[in-house]
């Protein structure tokens, strides 16, 4: 009782963020979110596509680098030749397609999250410093950004490919460097339009410290853009890494990530299509489910994006 | 109006300068040594190397040779490709045409359908039309166009046999001299039977693939820009007036929704460009996208840093181009700042 008493007592901030935490915003959020009903129905779909990453090792029926040598480009198993063994069928390597697409779930979304979170935190601090030093720095924080939009997203991805050699983690190097002007910019606009508002006033008058004023005072209030940009992120991210795995500048075989199953595939075109098919669907629902939960998340927190 | 020009135009030359040294710096980064990939694996005596090393300029300090690289790119040389032994910006010149042809078609594409479906998607709010266009976008906008390419390629090209699968002409029935660059341009020119006809057909899959986002983009943007108009009082007073829906919708609403959509057209330019680096590699269309990743499979690093440039380049000349066209079709730009 008596440590609650502080807590309510205790000025600013606290009361902040017990505010921010209370149950209240969450239901209100949650309520205009299941009004969407494409959002919900990505959000089914993302949340099946989650649940296949993290029990990958459980349900896929075989390792998704074990090559079946005698069962090289077997068909799904509802066309003639098929085999309930491998029930999307293998690949040109004998591997089997089901599980590759399984554990390649678990590859796209932790390229996908990975590259949100550091653009995200790296994207959050530059804008907040660009926007409250407004001096050299903002203008040359500024500068790189400008720079970085410049070049064309996968053109600067695979020259920052062509740099550091191709692999997973420099795929994501890569694709984080391209996206992060967005957050950057992102947060230095509403930074500054948050700045000049009573309540930032009122804390520096108060005397509030300069990194108290930024991460307590300035950036809960620039939040939901942010959110909304970072799940539409995640999905670009996916996007993004899947093209350089197709060009071969990605993960590299035997890693099952979908953009780089498609990498060899072109001359399976005539004779196995399902090899074609299946990574490149897995890429695309995936992507819509994210991009349709992201909209819902845009429709409900921040109401002036709204799409109507 | 000129004051805001001049400021839109000088604040590109540190973006220039800065594009310069990275570009500098990247290529420095590369690991391979330029001069190995010359010479290739017979090897070579020390006394050449170091012949070599000097033409290439890559014994004279580092600020040297980014002044010397400044000083060339001023004079318009963007260096000398190891593969081919040609200058990086005649060969960045002859393949660009047609990845502007390519984009050309395909932003006409998004445009002549994205326009029109959004429009009528606004007009009809909620209707199945409505609802159709905004999950076939939503698709559209999340497609995987290297993917997209191959199953177009399989089932349009392969099974059905409707178009090519690759290239700009068929090059055992027709050939000329290239005059504009432009496919298209040059078989009308060339006054060959079916040659234009053919230089279509070529181009009817690309074009389709490299559309499908942008047309998606345009789509969601002209319906929301037209949904935001349509609720303004100038459109509610040319109802009252008994203007019919044509005139209503289309001179009153339509040409002001368009602003937004202006803005998205130069903003799609850089994602083009990316999307013709997939599109090209798919449909072994012979322009820039395809040179880039070439040149990376060839290690020619010469080429991919001209290129990186010169593309860059494009993309900040056309926003550039597209802001001061903003400035002039929207005044408040202009003297707001």
């Amino acid at each position: 009782m008596g440590a609650d008493l502080t807590t309510a007592l205790a000025p600013d901030d606290d009361v902040a963020i017990a505010v921010l935490a209370a149950p209240t915003p969450f239901a209100a959020f949650w309520a205009a979110f299941r009004e969407n009903r494409g959002a919900v129905f990505g959000l089914s779909i993302l949340a099946l596509v989650v649940a296949m990453a993290l029990l990958a090792n459980l349900i896929a029926p075989h390792s998704p680098i074990e090559q079946f040598r005698d069962a090289v480009k077997t068909p799904p198993v509802w066309e003639a030749g098929g085999s309930w063994k491998f029930i999307l069928g293998t690949d040109g390597a004998g591997r089997d397609m089901l599980s590759r697409l399984i554990f390649g779930a678990r590859v796209s979304l932790f390229i996908g999250v990975s590259v949100m979170s550091v653009s995200f935190v790296i994207g959050v601090l530059l804008g907040l410093v660009s926007a409250m030093s407004g001096s050299i720095a903002d203008v040359v924080i500024t500068r790189v950004m400008d720079l970085i939009m410049a070049v064309p997203s996968l053109v600067l991805a695979i020259l920052v490919v062509a740099i550091l050699g191709p692999s997973l983690t420099n795929t994501i190097v890569a694709v984080t460097i391209v996206y992060l002007p967005r957050y950057v910019r992102l947060m230095r606009a509403s930074a500054l339009g948050e700045l000049n508002k009573d309540y930032v006033t009122a804390a520096r008058v108060a005397g509030v410290n300069l990194l108290r004023l930024m991460f307590v005072t300035i950036l809960p209030n620039c939040l939901a853009p942010l959110i909304v940009q970072a799940a539409l992120g995640v999905s670009d991210a996916i996007l993004e890494a899947a093209a350089l795995g197709f060009l071969g500048l990605g993960a590299q075989p035997p890693t099952p990530e979908w953009g780089s199953m498609l990498a060899d595939s072109r001359e399976f075109i005539r004779s196995n299509p399902w090899i074609v098919t299946f990574p490149g669907l897995a890429i695309l629902v995936t992507v819509v489910a994210i991009n349709l939960t992201g909209d819902g998340l845009r429709d409900a927190l921040d109401p002036k994006m709204r799409r109507s | 109006m000129l004051a805001y020009f001049l400021r839109r135009i000088l604040l590109t030359i540190p973006t220039f300068v800065a594009l310069m040294f990275a570009t500098f710096v990247a290529i420095r980064l590369v690991p391979g040594d330029p001069v190995e990939v010359r010479v290739g694996e017979h090897g070579i005596s020390p006394e050449r190397l170091a012949e070599f090393r000097h033409e290439l300029g890559l014994d004279l300090p580092v600020w040297k040779q980014f002044l010397a690289y400044v000083w060339q790119l001023l004079h318009g040389d963007f260096g000398t490709s190891v593969a081919t032994q040609q200058k990086v910006l005649s060969e960045f010149l002859t393949l660009f045409p047609a990845t502007l042809e390519l984009s050309f078609f395909a932003m006409m594409l998004a445009l002549l359908i994205g326009v029109p479906a959004g429009a009528v998607a606004a007009v009809k709010r909620g209707s199945y039309f409505d609802q159709a266009l905004m999950s076939v976008a939503t698709i559209g906008y999340s497609m995987p166009i290297f993917w997209w390419g191959l199953l177009l390629i399989m089932f349009v090209a392969v099974n059905l046999g409707l178009t090519p699968v690759s290239g700009r002409i068929d090059l055992i029935r027709f050939y000329f001299e290239p005059v504009t660059g432009f496919m298209t341009v040059d078989a009308l020119l060339s006054g060959q039977d079916g040659a234009f006809l053919d230089a279509l057909h070529h181009l009817v899959l690309p074009a389709i693939v490299l559309g499908t986002v942008p047309l998606a983009v345009v789509a969601r943007m002209t319906r929301s820009s037209m949904l935001e108009v349509l609720s303004e009082d100038y459109v509610r007073t040319a109802r009252a007036k008994g203007l019919s829906p044509t005139r209503v919708f289309g001179l009153h609403a339509l040409r002001n929704a368009l602003l937004p959509v202006v803005t998205v057209i130069g903003l799609s330019i850089s994602g083009l460009l990316a999307g013709a680096v997939l599109t090209e590699t798919i449909f072994s269309w012979p322009g820039v996208g395809k040179w880039l990743i070439d040149s990376i499979s060839r290690r020619d690093y010469p080429a991919l840093q001209g290129g990186v440039m010169l593309v860059s380049m494009v993309v900040i000349t056309v926003n550039v181009i597209v802001d001061l066209l903003y400035g002039v079709i929207n005044p408040r730009i202009r003297h707001g700042r």
